[in-house]
This record gives C-alpha cells, structure tokens and sequence, in this order.
C-alpha cells in the first residue's frame, strides 16, 4: 500500500474545507444573532424604559432608515465592490428632489416613480463608472459631493417645505401599530434576501464578489453587475430618503448627515466580509437592528454623542477582526 | 467625437520633436502626466487670464494657505494610496490632533506643541499599522472603524465643545504674510521636501511603491510586508496629526466636528496629483501639483464670488473627471478592450448583413 500524500489532505478545496466555511458560516450567524440577544438583554437588565414598546418602535424606525440603506450597500459590498459613500447624499437629494415635486403639485405615484428612475441612473453611472475600473470608494466619494453641491445650489441651502398632505400616511402612518418605514425595511429585508439566495441574479452577484475572474469567465459579466448593484444601492437610499420626505414633509440637505457610516457600519457588524462574496441581507438588517438599539441604548444611558460614536466605531473594529478571525482560520488552518 | 486613444499620439508625435536626452526625458513622461499637467496650466490660465485680482500677492498668499493644510491631507491619504492602501480616518485623527494641540499649547508653546501632537499621531499611525498587518484586515475597513472611533474621541476629549486656543497671538505667528508664504505654508513645503525625498530615494521610501504596485512580487523579492505597510500608515498618522495641528492653531480654535470633509478634497488632490489608485504610482511633488489646482479652481471660484457649497460640487465634479481620465489614459488594457468590443460590434453587424 501506498500511504496517502499527507500534503494532499491539507490541499485547498477539499471537502473538509467546505464543511469549515460552512461552519464559519453558521458561527457568523450565531454570533451576530447573540450580540443583538445579549444587547438586549443587557437593555432589559440595566435601563427598563429600554425595553417599552415605545421605545422599541423607536429603535425599529431609526434601525428601519438606516437599514434600508445598508440594505442597497449590501448589494455592493456582497459584488465585491466595497461599499457607497454617497447614500446619504443620494437619500437626501431624493428628499428634495420629492419635496420640489410635490410642492408643484404634481400626483404622488408619478412623483415617486421619478425620483426613484433619476435614482437609478444616478446609480447606474456610477456603476459604468466602477465597472470600468475605477474605484468604488473614489467615484462616489465624488458622486456623494457633486450631489451635495447641486442640491445645495437648488435649495440655495435651505429647507424645503413642500406642504402637500397627499403624502402623510407613508410618513406617519401605522399599519397594525407599526411604522410605514418599519414595514417597509421589513418588506425590502425580505425581498432582498430572496434576491441575493433564491434568482439567478442574487447568485451572480455572490458569485462575482467571491471571484471575479472565475465569474467572468463562466459567462457573467462583472462589469454588468457592478452597473445593477450601484443602482439599487442608490435607489434604496433615495426609498430611505423618500420616506424621511413624507414624514416631515420637507427635503433637508442634511437629512441623513453621517448616515452612511451607519450604514455600512450595520453591514460590518452583520458579517458580510468586505471582499465581497460572502454576506446576507437578513443579517445586514439584524445589524441595522443591532447599531440602532446600541445607540438608543447609550441616548437612555444618557451617554454624549461622541461616547456613542466611540462605541460605534469600537463595534465595527471588534466585529471586522472577529469575522475576519473566523474567515481565516476556516480557509487556512 | 474624437476617440479618447487619439489623444497619446498627438503627444508622442510632438514629442518626438526634441532631439537628444531632453528628448528622451520628455518622451519618457507618460500620457497621463502631460494631461495632469496640461490641467494644472490650463485651470491657472483660465483665471490668471480673466481675473487681474487672481496674480495678486495677497491672492497668491491665500492660496499657498489653502494649498498647506489640503496638501498635507492629500500627503497623508495618498502615502497610504501609493501602498496600495487608503486611509479614511485621516480627517478624524486631524480633529482629535486639533483638539489636543488646543489643549497643549497653553503650556508647552507652539513648536513643541506640534511635535508632540506629531509624534501622538505617528504612535497611533504606527499601530494602526501594524494592527492591518497583524489582522490582516483591508485597511479600508480598518481605518473606517477608526475614522468613527476617532471621531468619537474628539467629541469626548473637547467635552462636545469647540476648544479655543488660550493665546490667540500664536495664530498670527502662524499665517503671518512673508511675501506669498507664512511660516505654515512654508512648514509644509518642507515636510514635502522630506517625505519626497524620502519616498524618491530611500530604501523603505521605494518599499512603499514596492508593495503598493505589486505586492506579491514585492515580497517574492524578499521585501518585508511589515516594515513599508507600518510606515506608510505612520507617516499618514504624522502628517495628518501635524495637519490638525496647524490648521487649528491657525484658526485659534478646533471643534470635535472638524474636517468631516477633509477626505473628499484630499483624495481629489493626490489623483489629480497622480497618484494612481491600483497603488505603486504617485509623488509628492505631483501631490503639489494637484492640490494647487484644486486651489486655484477653488481660489478663482471665490473670487467670481460663487457660494462656499459650489466648492465642493467643482471638487467632486473634478473627482470624478480625474477617475475617467486615469481610466482612459492609464490603462492601455482598458483601450485593447475598447476595441476588441467595437471589433466584436462590427463583426457582428457584418454577420447578419451577409
């Protein structure tokens, strides 16, 4: 008899190798639905008022708004393609773009599908921007400015009141006691998730972000999917910034200031590895979940702005190492 | 519409004209360059030209005072560029190096003041260095941590005030007028003149590229990963602590909300300054040739009297004309691409015309 190779049982590929990132896998899983568990158990122990139902309707509203836009970005950082630095600025200008539109009366269906359409080419340029090899990072760090820019040149940097009723319920209306926004981030955490799992383009863009090169060459085009990920990533943003519009009924440039980070903080602290390829809609969402009670947690704890930014920041740091730990050891070891 | 290939021949052509080494020097200067450069030409004539306010010495001197503090974040951004790395958290630690250097000055006097702030900011570049190195983690997602743990600092350490500088005579050393300069513009042509010495001819300076260009190969040559990474990020950590610093001093007071949007201006220099995003590619005196045309545009803008906010949408319209320019005339694959499509295109068209 031969003995076996011993170098060939530690050759990349072979099936153990499956079953530990399976198991890094379920380990991502278990980990990020444990931290919001123990988060809120600590809530429950340490602060009562935390665990109301006022207060946990608080805390989904601020998770839902986030967690729409970190909904889009996941799209992006599962392609492969990092993540947007322009959501905010895209929400913010599709809040003004809808208060400018309903302020001249137009009807509220048309006013959504054309701020929602100039989202999607706003989103899709810099998808052919990224698709033709630029950075991602880069091209919206500039998107994000130019759109800052021009919005303040169209609101000479003021706040515009658009005063149309026509569009309260989606602002301030409670279906079965809950916010529209929370239905509707449910609604897209669903629709998202059985996108990214269950259609052939949720697959390719998985796919695409584990490897492009592999992708490329069993006939998808990455360049085309970079297109499409931008694109929805813009438009669940300007969603976002819709519906902040309908709930105060004006469009703020500043809407969503420092939201991105939140965002994309959301996406680290569910687990999506930044490379790409790896990552689910459903945890994003617990993630936006997690970061909204952390901070709403800390505002009861009466904890000052930047105590809350530092434990922010910690928590992505923490969470990035961990997953990043856990991803290694399943590949090398 | 001419094809954006058309351009490179044009210059080669031109350059061809030269004879001798002068010739063979410019005929070295790749495509890309000669545009970078023709922007630089083109954006100072365009308002050196129209406006006989903008060559005026009081203007000159504005802009060398814009030009210091956005140099030294673009300096910083783009060290950690050419490494193949970014980093975001160069606008936070600016603010936190602001704030302490408010709350040191009172003591310590000026020059020390900044030293310590410097070497503050070099202690936490070096571990931020060496934690991406040991964690292996993309210093993109690293230093975003960073960028909002850093944040959160400033607003601890100031107590979620803006610190106001106890002798407000310091910031009059500081932008004192000598000519077109101050001590402050002057301090950053020198660290300038140190960091590009140091990347253009020291050993651990050609590291830096080393990894940034090809990092396998880099280290199949045998260098060490560890060493360029740790610095890059140090001398980004110095440079953007000195950068707080001096622009707090300068102002008299720094706020924990300050330099949010240091990130946009300073990326937008080092690519117009040609530093190349794939990493390995890059200067300091290109990074002086990019900030100072984001500073003329911004200086010309001004003086036609357009509001603070058209800044920021020339700056980010700029942004993303420098990403399409570097995609159409620094990667030839790209071009090769370009035309293998329009052949596919044609062939296509003929097989169904036949």
């Amino acid at each position: 008899m031969i003995d076996p190779d011993p170098k060939l049982e530690s050759t990349p590929g072979m099936p153990d190798e499956a079953a530990r990132i399976r198991s890094s896998r379920i380990a991502t899983v278990a980990i990020v639905v444990a931290s919001v568990a123990v988060l809120f158990l600590v809530g429950w122990l340490t602060t009562p008022q935390f665990v109301q139902w006022s207060n946990l309707r608080n805390i989904i509203r601020s998770g839902a708004m986030i967690g729409m836009m970190a909904l889009g970005i996941t799209f992006v950082t599962l392609s492969g393609n990092f993540f947007s630095l322009s959501v905010s600025q895209t929400g913010a200008f599709a809040a003004i773009a809808f208060a400018f539109l309903m302020s001249w009366g137009w009807p509220l269906p048309v006013a959504l599908v054309v701020v929602l359409l100039g989202a999607l080419l706003v989103g899709a340029a810099q998808g052919g921007l990224v698709a033709l090899g630029g950075n991602p990072i880069v091209v919206t760090l500039g998107f994000g400015a130019a759109l800052f820019g021009l919005g303040s040149i169209l609101t000479d940097n003021k706040t515009i009141r658009h005063g149309n009723t026509a569009a309260d319920w989606m602002g301030t209306g409670r279906p079965l006691g809950i916010p529209t926004q929370t239905w509707a981030f449910i609604f897209l955490c669903v629709i998202a998730a059985v996108v990214l799992t269950r259609t052939r383009f949720g697959r390719n863009v998985l796919f695409v972000g584990a490897n492009k090169y592999a992708a490329a060459a069993s006939g998808i085009r990455p360049s085309r999917v970079a297109v499409q990920v931008f694109a929805i990533s813009a438009m669940a943003a300007s969603i976002a910034g819709l519906f902040l519009s309908a709930q105060f009924g004006e469009g703020r440039l500043d809407s969503f200031a420092g939201d991105d980070i939140n965002a994309i903080a959301a996406i680290l602290v569910g687990g999506a590895a930044l490379q790409g390829g790896e990552g689910s809609a459903l945890r994003t969402g617990l993630g936006a979940v997690f970061i909204a009670a952390l901070d709403n947690l800390m505002v009861l704890r009466k904890f000052s702005f930047g105590v809350r930014r530092f434990w922010v920041g910690v928590a992505i740091l923490a969470a990035v190492s961990l997953f990043n730990y856990l991803r290694s050891r399943a590949r090398t070891t | 519409m001419r094809s954006p290939n058309g351009i490179a021949p044009i210059i080669r052509t031109w350059a061809a004209a030269f004879p001798g080494a002068a010739g063979r020097a410019v005929r070295r200067i790749p495509p890309i360059t000669w545009a970078r450069a023709g922007l630089f030409v083109v954006v100072f004539l365009a308002f050196a030209l129209t406006d006989s306010r903008f060559s005026r010495v009081v203007n000159v001197y504005t802009i060398f005072e814009g030009f210091a503090w956005l140099g030294l974040a673009a300096l910083a951004v783009g060290i950690t560029i050419i490494a193949g790395e970014f980093d975001l958290s160069v606008g936070s630690a600016a603010a936190v190096a602001g704030i302490l250097a408010m709350m040191l000055i009172g003591d310590l006097g000026l020059v020390p003041t900044i030293l310590v702030v410097a070497l503050i900011g070099m202690a936490f570049g070096l571990v931020q260095g060496m934690l991406i190195y040991r964690l292996r983690i993309a210093s993109l997602v690293f230093t975003l941590g960073s960028l909002i743990g850093l944040r959160g600092l400033a607003f601890m350490i100031s107590g979620e005030n803006t610190v106001v500088m106890p002798n407000l005579e310091l910031a009059k050393t500081v932008k004192q007028q000598l000519g077109i300069f101050s001590p402050f513009s002057l301090t950053t042509l020198g660290i300038f003149l140190l960091v590009g010495l140091f990347l253009r001819y020291h050993r651990y300076g050609r590291e830096i590229f080393a990894i940034g260009g090809g990092r396998n190969e880099a280290i199949a040559a045998g260098v060490p990963l560890a060493r360029p990474l740790i610095i890059a990020f140090g001398l980004s950590g110095t440079i953007a602590a000195i950068t707080g610093a001096l622009l707090s001093v300068k102002s008299g007071s720094a706020a924990p909300t300050g330099f949010e949007t240091l990130l946009l201006p300073a990326v937008t220099a080092a690519l117009i300054g040609g530093v190349s995003l794939f990493g390995g590619k890059g200067s300091a005196l290109g990074i002086v040739t990019g900030t100072l045309t984001i500073r003329f545009l911004i200086s010309g803008l001004s003086l036609r009297g357009a509001a603070y906010y058209v800044e920021r949408l020339a700056v980010g319209v700029l942004l993303i004309i420098v990403v399409v320019l570097e995609l159409v005339l620094d990667r030839p694959e790209l071009r090769a691409r370009l035309r293998l499509w329009r052949l596919r295109r044609s062939m296509a068209r003929e097989a169904r015309a036949g």
